[in-house]
């Protein structure tokens, strides 16, 4: 698609020496005209598809379908070779995974954004005989991670199958797992894929085998294609066509849609991502949002191919882009139903709302750049929703912000992106989760900011609640031993341990969110030399036995390092904590006391003993200029701390202290 | 032809003297305080240096704004007979070999020295204040030839009006250990032997009594023991003045290649904190004030030149590498000896010359505590508040606060005496009344002066935020 725009603007270019209006619009048409229908051999020129073809493809003539995969099993790659054999994207033009728009997405190898991509596709099968009918083919696709099922659902909950695409070599993987189950939840048909058949290791029997030991699925409806080669790919969107249902729509009914994500253009304003479910709907309709009930009128609305591509119309079972003059995504409520204005209906079943599981303070790394930080993740959250926004102040860093998550990789792209977008430094405060404390008299408080939460309230604490997750390692069975050790340690509950072949086993452990917020992952990965995978999902709050623990220098709390910990984990963590800090924490003119401490009762301490020295005493003769350089670049270094009472913190010690808050 | 008097004003230094060079890393200074109205005859003995008396300084004169014209003048001779393991200096080695005469490279050096001499347009033109000191650093200034330094001497009183009764009347040897090893082990140019003969020409030369003695602190493989003997040795020498460097590991040095800071065999930040405060002690205890950070003397005995530095007085400056501060404005010359040549063709094209600066007062400011903050006067706070504001004089004196308590910081009345953390904090309550007991604030000796580049760092971030 890049490509084709290039090609077009480059025969504009071309053909602009050639003089006269008449014979310029001439020729520019015919190469509009030619380079369209290369780019798209379904329809007229590309950018102008119109309602009439559109209103070709009744419901029967849809399949909208999502690809779900374990990260690098593939999906990307499947889904730009989809966009290519139906002509919406040009083969070797363009980037590479099409709608992984974002640099975070790219780098990653991940999707954290919905995309739409509507695809036209001729379909020649037995039972049709010689015709061969269009087919109008909406590809969803999903971010993979648990983190974004949020994402995931409402983008489900538009699709009526996926292609659960499966690596050849690797097998079923931790994701895999998570997105069959949300699928299947969903009630979608399921195309198994197992992809990356040219790959040496690749053994698709194997792979057959776990799906259908842990899926029960037939091993005979598996497609074994290689989205690199190309090798198998044509029984694909067959395969989409002949085994998904097609949406179920009523075509006479007013119009009902639901609105699966939204995004803020410069230029355009707020665009919707709709999925019509009832009805139709054309430029002019007036509609209403269910949730808030306002109305609005629709100044554009059309497919998504791979661009906006207006069409002035959506038909029942359609997806497509709409505009109606919204001016914040905040009114564009992700899972809302919109309708014919004035009409009463009923709203769709909505989709989970946000659940934010982890929360951290994010600040200016440099303690003036609060508007700067302030700005960047206003633009930010105009386009990711799910993180949940509050001012906050701490003594250490000044004024900030209370992010709440939906999980650790939602947290860590967000704060990437805050970087690479918006150019932001941030300084963020140890994740933790929301615990809920409920006191002797009855009061309860959710705490989302361990150092909100009094360290001497003054009133008993009666049960500390503490939400879980459910955790789903897939192993070569060699680490079976040390995965349990690790699991153990962070108090996890075994739940089921099975092997899904010879080699690979299955552990399930209901965890402790906190436990595996900071540095689990890494570890796991560590104790298996990268074999494991893992994904969780949301569980539960089971009772433990929390405390809230502060970090004083010189006796000074410092508030953004107090953390909410087990019990009987405190003393450990105490101490690796106040370690950790008197290596990054420089002496200073005085002595510093490093302290952990519960409520009033000290559990670990260290001592920085003061500077012995720093002293230039040096001949320098008159020149001083270096001697003053030096003590410039050291009163500038004094700048970048971060004071609490008279200790000078370097903003290292906040990076290293989330570097791993030492539950090991 | 050299615009150099064949022969020198005063009597040449008797000629075994001519290779006692000891070199010494840049150098030393001191003031006279007035005890030699008319100074001596010049000596060259080992690193040299000079200065000529004038009218001498109450101790503690404010820091006058800078307009004032240069009443100093260094002088920089860079040559050396090898560099010295630690130095970064602007020097030239000139290797062991000592031709027949005088060596080329002093000859053209001292030339170009005199054409940069002549082609400085003196501050005031009504003749301003005379030349109070002329201090010749190095390198080795008792390298080159007296002959040579007594032209150049000349030179100054010519262009930049008369120097009092202008002779040598101070010196500073550039001893830095009474061990054999470690001194070799610096790559200096002399053993201790030389060292006792030098000590002696200069305690035997008539009207020297006015010399200094350098020593370096923290060398690699220094023990406790070393120290203590190299201070003894110094207090019986009894020189008038005791430099004391801690050793500076200098990037592109033999000693930066080899050793980290810190690390053994250099000794640790502890140990070598307790080298300082060994100096200080046994210094003190014979009699010696340590009236600057690196800078010990007998009373009436400071550097007289150096004086001027720590008092951000203006100065001129001469020779490769020097830096001057002349109208407000400080300069460094080219510290490569082709571009130092080039630098001066220009001063004399005329295509060059000394901007007068209107210096930003925060940078004044920073000046002041700075050089002001190494000496045992201290930052004079009414002079201060004068130039800068109260206001900026009150918030220095809030951030020293904690460290007035904890002993880092001294303030002090007008007599120089010390006040109580508790009168401190009184004469800090209100605008009002600030200043009317503190009139100081110095850095402590030695705790203080230990942490010096800490505490003026923190001032720096209050004065420029």
């Amino acid at each position: 698609m890049a490509g084709a725009v290039a090609l077009r603007r480059s025969a504009r270019r071309i053909v602009r020496p050639l003089a006269t209006a008449t014979a310029l619009s001439r020729t520019l048409q015919q190469a509009e005209r030619l380079l369209s229908s290369q780019a798209s051999p379904e329809h007229g020129p590309r950018g102008v598809v119109s309602a009439s073809d559109l209103g070709l493809y009744t419901p029967e003539r849809i399949r909208n379908f999502s690809i779900i995969a374990h990260v690098d099993h593939g999906k990307s790659t499947l889904a730009d070779r989809l966009l290519e054999l139906t002509g919406t994207i040009q083969k070797g033009h363009g980037q590479p995974q099409y709608l992984d728009k974002l640099q975070v997405e790219r780098e990653r190898g991940i999707t954290v954004k919905a995309q739409t991509a509507t695809m036209f596709y001729r379909h020649t099968s037995a039972s049709n005989g010689p015709d061969t009918p269009r087919y109008l083919l909406n590809l969803i696709d999903t971010p993979g991670h648990v983190d974004f099922s949020y994402e995931v659902s409402r983008s489900l909950a538009a699709c009526q199958g996926a292609l659960l695409v499966v690596d050849a070599a690797q097998g079923v993987q931790a994701q895999t797992i998570a997105n069959f189950y949300l699928a299947f939840e969903s009630n979608l048909s399921i195309i198994p894929v197992i992809n990356k058949i040219d790959q040496p290791t690749a053994d698709p029997d194997n792979v057959k085998d776990q799906l259908k030991r842990l899926f029960d699925i037939d091993p005979s409806e598996a497609l074994l294609t290689s989205a690199k080669t190309g090798k198998g790919l044509e029984q694909v969107l067959p395969a989409v066509i002949e085994r998904i249902p097609c949406p179920p729509g009523k075509c006479d009914s007013p119009v009902r849609m639901l609105l699966l994500d939204s995004y803020y253009d410069e230029y355009k304003g707020v665009i919707c991502h709709v999925a019509v479910v009832d009805g139709a709907l054309h430029k002019g309709d007036k509609i209403a949002s269910a949730a808030t009930g306002r109305a609005y009128e629709v100044q554009d609305v059309g497919i998504m191919h791979p661009e906006l591509t207006p069409t002035g119309v959506l038909y029942t079972g359609q997806v497509g882009y709409v505009i109606s003059g919204m001016r914040s995504t905040k009114e564009a409520r992700i899972g809302d139903t919109l309708h014919q204005a004035k009409s009463t209906v009923e709203p769709l079943p909505g989709f989970k709302p946000a659940k934010h599981m982890v929360f951290s303070g994010l600040y200016p790394a440099d303690g003036s750049d609060f508007e700067a930080l302030s700005h960047a993740i206003e633009k930010l959250t105009c386009n990711d929703a799910s993180v949940s926004v509050t001012k906050e102040t701490s003594t250490a860093l000044g004024m900030g912000f209370r992010c709440g998550f939906l999980g650790l990789l939602h947290m860590d792209v967000f704060h990437q992106r805050l970087e690479q977008e918006y150019g932001a430094q941030v300084i963020s405060t140890i994740p933790t989760v929301p615990y809920i404390f409920e006191y002797g008299d009855g009061s309860k408080v959710q705490v989302e900011n361990p150092a909100a939460l009094a360290s001497n309230p003054g009133k008993r604490v009666s049960t500390c609640w503490e939400p879980t997750v459910i955790a789903t390692i897939i192993i070569p069975s060699e680490y079976v031993g040390p995965v349990i050790m690790l699991c153990s340690e962070r108090r996890g509950e075994q739940l089921e341990y099975t092997f899904i072949d010879a080699q690979r086993a299955l552990l399930k452990y209901r965890l402790p969110l906190k436990e595996i917020i900071v540095d689990f992952y890494n570890e796991l990965k560590g104790i298996t030399s990268g074999y494991a995978t893992f994904d969780y999902e949301d569980s539960e709050y089971q009772q433990s036995d929390l405390v809230k623990m502060d970090i004083l220098l010189n006796g000074q709390p410092v508030d953004a390092m107090a953390t909410i910990v087990h019990n009987q984990k405190a003393h450990r963590i105490g101490k690796e904590l106040v370690e950790k800090l008197k290596k990054f924490i420089d002496r200073q003119m005085f002595e510093i006391t490093i302290q952990a401490a519960i409520g009033s009762k000290v559990i670990a301490r260290e001592t920085l003993s003061a500077m012995r020295k720093n002293v230039l005493a040096k001949c320098y003769g008159g020149d001083i200029t270096r001697k003053k350089k030096l003590l410039e670049k050291q009163k500038e270094g004094k700048k970048r701390m971060k004071r609490v009472g008279s200790v000078d913190i370097p903003q290292e010690a906040f990076h290293e202290l989330l570097k791993g808050s030492g539950s090991k | 032809p050299l615009p150099i008097k064949s022969e020198p004003t005063r009597p040449a230094p008797r000629s075994r003297f001519r290779n006692a060079a000891i070199g010494l890393p840049a150098r030393l200074p001191s003031p006279t305080k007035e005890t030699a109205p008319n100074p001596p005859t010049p000596t060259t003995c080992s690193p040299i240096c000079c200065l000529a008396a004038a009218a001498p300084h109450p101790p503690v004169p404010p820091p006058a704004p800078p307009p004032l014209p240069p009443a100093s003048a260094y002088v920089h001779l860079p040559f050396c007979r090898k560099r010295c393991h630690y130095c970064d200096f602007p020097i030239v080695a000139l290797g062991s070999s000592s031709p027949r005469g005088e060596d080329p490279r002093i000859t053209d050096y001292v030339r170009l020295l005199l054409r940069e001499v002549a082609a400085t347009r003196p501050v005031s033109d009504d003749g301003g204040a005379p030349l109070e000191t002329v201090f010749f650093g190095g390198g080795t200034p008792s390298l080159v030839p007296p002959r040579l330094v007594a032209a150049v001497l000349d030179a100054l009183r010519a262009r930049l009006r008369e120097l009092v009764g202008a002779g040598v009347n101070r010196v500073s040897l550039g001893v830095q250990a009474f061990q054999e090893d470690l001194l070799r082990a610096c790559g200096r140019a002399h053993g201790l032997e030389e060292v006792h003969e030098a000590v002696g020409i200069v305690t035997a030369c008539e009207g020297l009594q006015n010399w200094s003695m350098d020593l370096i602190s923290s060398l690699p493989n220094q023990t406790e023991e070393m120290w203590e003997e190299s201070l003894r040795c110094t207090v019986d020498a009894r020189p008038t003045h005791v430099s004391v460097y801690d050793l500076q590991i200098e990037q592109g040095t033999k000693f930066g290649q080899l050793y980290t800071p810190g690390v053994h065999p250099l000794p640790s930040d502890t140990e070598s904190a307790n080298f300082y405060k060994i100096a200080s002690k046994r210094l003190s205890e014979a009699g010696y004030h340590h009236y600057e950070i690196s800078s010990y003397c007998k009373p009436g005995y400071e550097c007289k030149h150096n004086v001027t530095y720590w008092q951000n007085r203006s100065f001129y400056a001469f020779g490769l590498g020097s830096a001057s501060y002349i109208n407000g404005v400080r300069f460094s010359r080219p510290r490569r000896m082709k571009e130092y040549a080039e630098w001066v063709q220009n001063l004399e094209d005329g295509t060059w010359s000394h901007e007068s600066g209107n210096s930003d007062t925060k940078e004044m400011a920073m000046d002041v505590v700075m050089l002001s903050l190494r000496t045992a006067w201290g930052l004079d706070l009414r002079s201060f508040s004068k130039s800068f504001g109260k206001s900026l004089s009150l918030s220095l004196c809030n951030t020293f606060k904690p460290f007035v308590e904890s002993g880092l910081v001294v303030a002090m009345d007008v007599q120089q005496q010390a006040l109580s953390p508790s009168d401190f904090e009184l004469d800090l309550q209100s605008e009002f009344d600030f200043g009317s007991r503190a009139a100081f604030i110095r850095l402590s000796d030695p705790d203080g002066f230990l942490l010096s580049n800490e505490l003026i760092s923190l001032a720096f971030g209050i004065i420029s935020p």
